[in-house]
């Protein structure tokens, strides 16, 4: 367990200033008859001379009695800092994990590809595929939709398609988050089928943070149980990303 | 033989069924609050006092009801006398001095717990977990009842499942910021943050070994979102599970040889078991419950707590990690144990479907409180260990 001492967050403790006057430990505790009080407790528990009877928090350097070392302020977690340029590279182990899909058939196109296109949301907004509920196959209903996404990527054949999964809220949040996936990769199955190149294609999974509609019935369940497909092109010539 | 006496022997069966029954379900797991008496506190103090003392197992009565009593003395520093009303002895008489209120009293609650059940104190523990509002959501660090909320990703994104590493100042989560679920660390103390899994397709639900030195998490880049498990910052991922279906949530067994995951290779959610060394994928018996997501391992190894969900409401239940009856316990989802193996904390919604909020539920005793509120909506809850 972390216990969050003072020298484990000196680098970020903020200085609360303390508005409470210096206080000498066990002040309350310096009248005779509260003394003679205490020492009967204390022979009743079993206590032994000397037994520490206060328990300094973080910031607090005195002794007791000693009337210093307080208002330190409570050791708290780090602000929000601003996040190193862009995380990316930082990691020893980035380039291993880069290294794209040699473990399935049927690889997705790599990050670096997929990141340096444009994203198009317009071109099949009308080809999104539903999932009934807590399913990830594509319905026979949507044969049509996958084939016109198929079509068009095979009369450009520069372009790439990205498909998104969402679910509904009535999942729990990680368990969406997969099935969303599965349901992304359903799609993909279908077009690989239809002829489209699996490094073609590549899913994301948004579970239920997407919603399409925001409502808590099923008219909006049934429209945030979905797959997306965004076109991706190549940059303009020039190579701007 | 009478029919009187038949009779006699079925009732004299049933409560032999009865006790032992009963037997099961005050063993070990569900005990009674502790009633203790708080006298001479008031305002900040008081306030942490009884919540810290709520969630650990205690109810806050009369003095003619208590069995401890816990009596702050006037003065600036927090300092208290606790005593066993029963037996007239003082359990410590102890000053607080340095910090604030808060720590103060937070400390005084870890010192009351111990003295009384013998358990170390949680209040001085943390929680990080994703906020969202509207559209975006951010990971979030707090002390465990919520005081002192701190942001820590500021990228106007979607996040996921943020987890402490164990024993370190630094938590790993999933964020969107690159377009993509990818898997991120991120160092408390410096702030500094680094992408650890960025394969095609989705990189999520990322959980730390409790030694740290391996990554479990759900990679889909084979074709399916499959359990993989790297080293320490994810590299060299190996793949555990080959199902045509989903998993999802990965947690560990204290000891590290074994995870718990969510498959729906039974075309429903299931918990199951697998060695971290490789091997096949055991179903983990879950009797009485079913659509079981997000397994948490207790620190003692001895409960797993996981979410059932029905379709429009959630429960957080516990199983023994062998598996076998599942208790159901509360209304939730999502449950993260506590260091102590017995609080968790967990989210629950607002109305049936909407907003969630975190709560902290002390098992044994079925006490839920929650935990002061960030502006939003907050889930996925990860206590510090």
């Amino acid at each position: 367990m972390i216990r969050w001492s003072a020298s484990h967050l000196q680098n970020f403790n903020r200085q609360i200033p303390n508005t409470q006057p210096p206080i000498t430990p066990m002040k309350s505790f310096s009248k005779s008859g509260s003394l003679a009080l205490v020492a009967i407790l204390c022979l009743a528990a079993g206590c032994k001379k000397g037994q520490k009877n206060y328990t300094p928090l973080p910031g607090y350097s005195g002794t007791p009695g000693a009337s210093s070392g307080l208002g330190k302020g409570q050791p708290i977690l780090p602000p929000a800092r601003p996040l190193s340029p862009d995380g990316a590279g930082s990691g020893g182990t980035d380039a291993v994990n880069r290294v794209d899909n040699p473990d399935g058939p049927g690889g997705q196109p790599s990050r670096e590809e997929i990141e340096g296109m444009i994203a198009n949301r317009e071109q099949f907004k009308a080809n999104t595929v539903y999932f009934d509920y807590d399913k990830s196959v594509v319905k026979a209903d949507d044969t049509a939709n996958l084939q016109a996404v198929a079509a068009y990527l095979k009369s450009h054949s520069d372009n790439k398609v990205a498909i998104e999964g969402h679910c509904d809220e009535r999942g729990t949040e990680e368990y969406n988050r997969a099935l969303g996936e599965r349901r992304a990769l359903s799609a993909r199955d279908g077009l690989i089928s239809l002829g489209i190149g699996p490094d073609r294609v590549v899913t994301r999974s948004f579970g239920e943070d997407k919603p399409a509609e925001l409502g808590h019935d099923e008219a909006a369940w049934s429209k945030n149980r979905r797959g997306e497909f965004i076109l991706l092109t190549p940059p303009p010539a020039g190579g701007v990303r | 033989m009478s029919r009187s006496r038949i009779t006699s022997l079925l009732a004299i069966l049933g409560l032999c069924l009865a006790a032992s029954a009963a037997e099961v379900v005050v063993s070990d797991v569900t005990s009674r609050a502790i009633p203790i008496h708080l006298e001479g506190f008031s305002g900040e103090a008081r306030g942490v006092l009884e919540f810290d003392l709520y969630v650990a197992g205690f109810d806050l009565v009369g003095a003619p009801q208590a069995q401890y009593s816990l009596g702050g003395k006037p003065g600036g520093s927090l300092a208290a006398m606790l005593s066993d009303v029963n037996n007239q002895a003082a359990l410590f008489n102890r000053s607080y001095p340095g910090g604030s209120v808060r720590a103060q009293a937070h400390a005084l609650a870890d010192d009351v717990v111990q003295a009384i059940t013998g358990r170390k104190g949680i209040s001085r523990t943390k929680l990080v977990f994703k906020v969202q509002k509207e559209r975006v959501s951010e990971v979030y660090a707090s002390d465990f009842d919520g005081a002192n909320p701190v942001q820590l990703t500021t990228d106007a994104n979607i996040v996921a499942a943020p987890a402490w590493r164990p024993g370190r100042k630094s938590i790993v989560y999933t964020s969107y910021r690159a377009g993509n679920a990818d898997i991120y660390s991120q160092d408390l103390s410096t702030g500094e943050r680094k992408v650890l899994v960025r394969f095609s397709g989705s990189n999520i639900s990322p959980a730390p070994s409790p030694d740290g030195s391996r990554l479990a998490m759900i990679l889909s880049k084979a074709g399916s979102p499959d359990l993989w498990v790297g080293d320490a910052e994810g590299g060299n991922p190996r793949r555990l599970t080959t199902t045509a279906a989903d998993e999802s949530s990965p947690c560990w067994s204290p000891d590290g040889t074994t995870l718990c995951v969510v498959s729906r290779e039974s075309g429903f959610p299931q918990l199951y078991t697998i060695p971290v060394a490789g091997g096949s994928m055991r179903r983990l018996p879950t009797a009485g419950v079913r659509n079981t997501t997000e397994p948490d391992w207790s620190p003692d190894g001895k409960w797993i707590a996981f979410t059932r969900s029905r379709g429009d409401s959630f429960d957080i239940c516990v199983v023994p990690a062998g598996g076998g009856d599942a208790k159901v316990i509360t209304e939730g989802e999502d449950p993260s144990w506590a260091p102590n193996s017995r609080t968790l904390v967990i989210a629950r919604r607002t109305g049936k479907f909407g907003s969630r909020r975190l709560s902290l539920l002390d098992w044994p005793t079925g006490h839920v409180k929650d935990v002061a509120q960030v502006a939003g909506s907050s889930s996925q809850p990860s206590w510090s260990r």
